[in-house]
């Protein structure tokens, strides 16, 4: 609990030191469980650690809305990105509030949001798109070289959001939402057109396996991703077609397998209105849900595709794994845990959290 | 759970030095962010969840369920269309002052009730399967709840009872049984969404910030629930109940306005508003000069407007007037916003507004 005063005082006594202190472990951060990004009253944005309470373990400044973070395996280090159009990563020490590396695209190049480590954590990737032309790349940077950009290879779609790393530590899986955004804006340019996938990369880049829906779902936008131990993946689609069509919003797949798409009773689905904002597993992966923060909404579905029910929460839209079931976050300010005995606050704090909790 | 509480000077990387280096600093931070703090997540005591529940939304679906109840009454005498007009025109009155409400028992249940709009006639095709092949769901209310919702409610009544395509059946006939099904699956629907909003949902609106409230952790949170409410009719309004039939200048579309076959599109557009508009002073627990006036304009507005079905608007004058109304309705808007929502210090939802 006295984090913040601890904190305060190794702010003190390492000045504005960057980058010149070994990492520490997050224990030296406050043990948090998940990042969050989010916009403090004053409208200032953050990155804050959660811990498995909800309680906050650190804040740090960010210079823009953050989206998503990605945890060093074992340093308290984290990378924070802007949301996109990003011009900025910024790798944090979640230990002392330092600024470790601020890491910016190459020329022509602009973050998406998402980025993840390898097992290791000697290789950070970084969901990226080509500027002028949306087509997406993976950056790949040397963390022991200082976070040194050290190649790039394609990600096997048009403006990729989300990657993930596999269960065998091996293989990245790509959300490629297919929506060619304008170069300076988030203008989507292709929406008659568009075309997205699920992409399996090696760590080298070459493309393992793509899938791709059925075209009457062409518009159904692959963004966001869940990867269960076992190597289930669950993505979370946002709909950019015609509005009250109702699609499904999650799809499950199992590599070489087709996919799975879950769908709600219409109703229930028509009430997300076409968007899910993130997905997660539940802590014991036999469930999965995706949240609307439009709908105000979270759908839960078991590992089979079947809806499992529904939990209204305004404005929800982060989402991660909790004890057996789940935690998610609002614009509110809420972190609302999800259990087999239905939700309680956990939380609440005087934030309004950004699209996801990142889990460490 | 714990409490909204003002931030305290955060170690952050900018205001690292300054907030180290400066305890005169961090205390006005510290106060300023309390400023803000006060100001989004705390309004005043006078925003009234349980006036609005109590003067507005509960006497408004038990309204409903009656006059829905009469509905059914009437058709299981006789299902005609002439029987059933004015029973059907009071249970869409009913309708009106709630059924833009799309929280607790309405966030699924108001669409079975209020299927629209309806882009792909999915309404008439669902209704005309039905009769081609005399399901026995059509003869059963019970059974008729698993019908597809296109083919439930207030606007399959609607097409059932003034499309000519539909409406000149004869007692006795399937598709005159079928409109007296859908009467009785509308009053069932009208008594659960009355009994829902009145017993639990009510319940968890009332009890916002409390422990074991997991939807409301603030008070000021189950404000904002219907305060958001008010806002979303009245943009739905404007832009589906006269955006879709006005179209464009060049491509009007009177065919897509609301229940046009029943003559209602203009009826809806004033009880919508009159409904928001109740539902934001009883929200308010004060008169609201502004939004007063607007509904004033808007009114004289529509009293202005010669066909309540909206089909005229081909003509430019006529769709000129519909523009007018159309435009009282964003001042309205605006005019709560003025009203009331500065006063909540509501903002709109910071995740919803913008997604990724």
């Amino acid at each position: 609990m006295t984090t913040r005063r601890r904190f305060l005082a190794a702010l003190a006594a390492t000045g504005a030191a960057t980058g010149a202190m070994p990492g520490l472990g997050w224990a030296a951060a406050g043990n948090p469980a998940y990042l969050a990004a989010a916009q403090d009253p004053g409208g200032s944005f953050v990155l804050v650690g959660l811990d498995p309470d909800g309680a906050e373990t650190f804040r740090l400044a960010l210079p823009a809305r953050g989206h998503a973070g990605a945890g060093h395996p074992s340093r308290a280090e984290a990378v924070a990105f802007a949301r996109r159009p990003g011009h900025y990563a910024l790798v944090l020490d979640c230990a002392t509030g330092a600024l470790r590396h601020r890491l910016s695209p190459p020329d022509g190049r602009q973050f998406n949001g998402h980025g993840t480590f390898t097992r290791d954590g000697t290789r950070l990737f970084t969901s990226e798109q080509d500027s002028a032309t949306s087509a997406g790349i993976i950056g790949i940077w040397d963390v022991a070289a200082g976070y040194r950009r050290m190649a790039e290879v394609a990600s096997g779609g048009i403006g990729p959001h989300d990657l993930r790393l596999m269960p065998d530590g091996e293989t990245l899986v790509i959300a490629n939402g297919g929506i060619a955004t304008d170069p300076t804006d988030r203008s989507k340019l292709n929406l008659a057109t568009m075309r997205p996938n699920l992409s399996y990369l090696t760590l080298s880049g070459d493309l393992t396996e793509q899938v791709e829906l059925d075209p009457t779902l062409w518009q159904n936008s692959i963004r966001h991703l869940a990867i269960r131990a076992d190597g289930l993946v669950a993505f979370a689609m946002q709909w950019e077609g015609e509005a009250d069509a109702a699609p499904p919003l999650l799809g499950l797949h199992r590599r070489g397998a087709p996919p799975l798409l879950a769908a709600a009773p219409l109703v229930d689905e028509l009430a997300m209105q076409g968007y899910a904002g993130s997905v997660a597993f539940c802590g014991t992966g036999a469930e999965v849900a995706i949240t609307s923060p439009r709908g105000g909404r979270l759908h839960r579905f078991d590992a089979s595709g079947t809806f499992l029910g529904a939990t209204s929460r305004a404005d929800v839209c982060g989402l991660a794994p909790h004890g057996a079931g789940y935690l998610a976050s609002d614009g509110l300010g809420g972190l609302i845990a999800l259990g087999p005995e239905g939700p309680g606050a956990l939380a609440h704090h005087a934030l309004a959290f950004d699209n996801h909790i990142v889990m460490l | 759970m714990t409490h909204p509480h003002p931030t305290p000077p955060r170690p952050s990387l900018l205001r690292a030095a300054a907030a180290a280096a400066s305890a005169a600093a961090a205390t006005a931070l510290a106060a300023l962010t309390l400023v803000a703090a006060t100001l989004t997540l705390a309004p005043p005591a006078r925003a009234d969840v349980a006036a609005a529940l109590d003067s507005h939304i509960l006497p408004g679906f038990a309204r409903f369920a009656t006059a829905a109840e009469a509905l059914a009454t009437t058709a299981a005498a006789d299902c005609r269309p002439a029987a059933l007009t004015p029973a059907y025109q009071a249970a869409f009155d009913a309708w009106m002052a709630v059924g833009d409400l799309r929280l607790g028992p309405s966030e699924t249940g108001a669409l079975s009730v209020a299927f629209w709009p309806d882009p792909r006639g999915a309404t008439p095709k669902t209704l005309a399967t039905l009769i081609a092949a005399e399901d026995p769901a059509g003869r059963d209310p019970a059974a008729y709840a698993d019908v597809s919702i296109a083919a439930r409610g207030l606007f399959a009544l609607d097409m059932l009872l003034f499309d000519p395509d539909f409406a000149t059946y004869a007692p006795g006939s399937y598709p005159c049984a079928l409109a007296a099904t859908i009467a009785a699956d509308l009053a069932t629907q009208a008594r659960a969404l009355s009994d829902g909003w009145s017993g639990p949902f009510a319940a968890t609106l009332r009890s916002a910030g409390e422990a074991g409230n997991a939807t409301y952790l603030t008070k000021a949170e189950a404000q904002r629930a219907l305060y958001t409410q008010i806002l979303t009719s009245l943009a739905f309004t404007a832009d589906k109940r006269l955006g879709l039939p006005l179209g464009t200048f060049d491509a009007p579309r009177p065919t897509r306005a609301e229940a046009r076959r029943s003559a209602r599109p203009l009826p809806n557009v004033v009880q919508a508003a009159e409904a928001a508009h109740a539902l934001a002073t009883a929200l308010a627990g004060a008169p609201l000069p502004t939004a007063d006036a607007a509904l004033a304009r808007l009114r004289d507005s529509a009293a202005r407007i010669p066909d309540p079905a909206l089909q005229d608007i081909t003509d430019p004058q006529a769709r000129l007037r519909v523009e007018l109304l159309q435009q009282d309705l964003r001042t309205l808007s605006a005019a709560i916003e003025t009203d009331v929502g500065s006063t909540l210090g509501i903002a709109p939802g910071f995740n919803a507004q913008d997604g990724d």
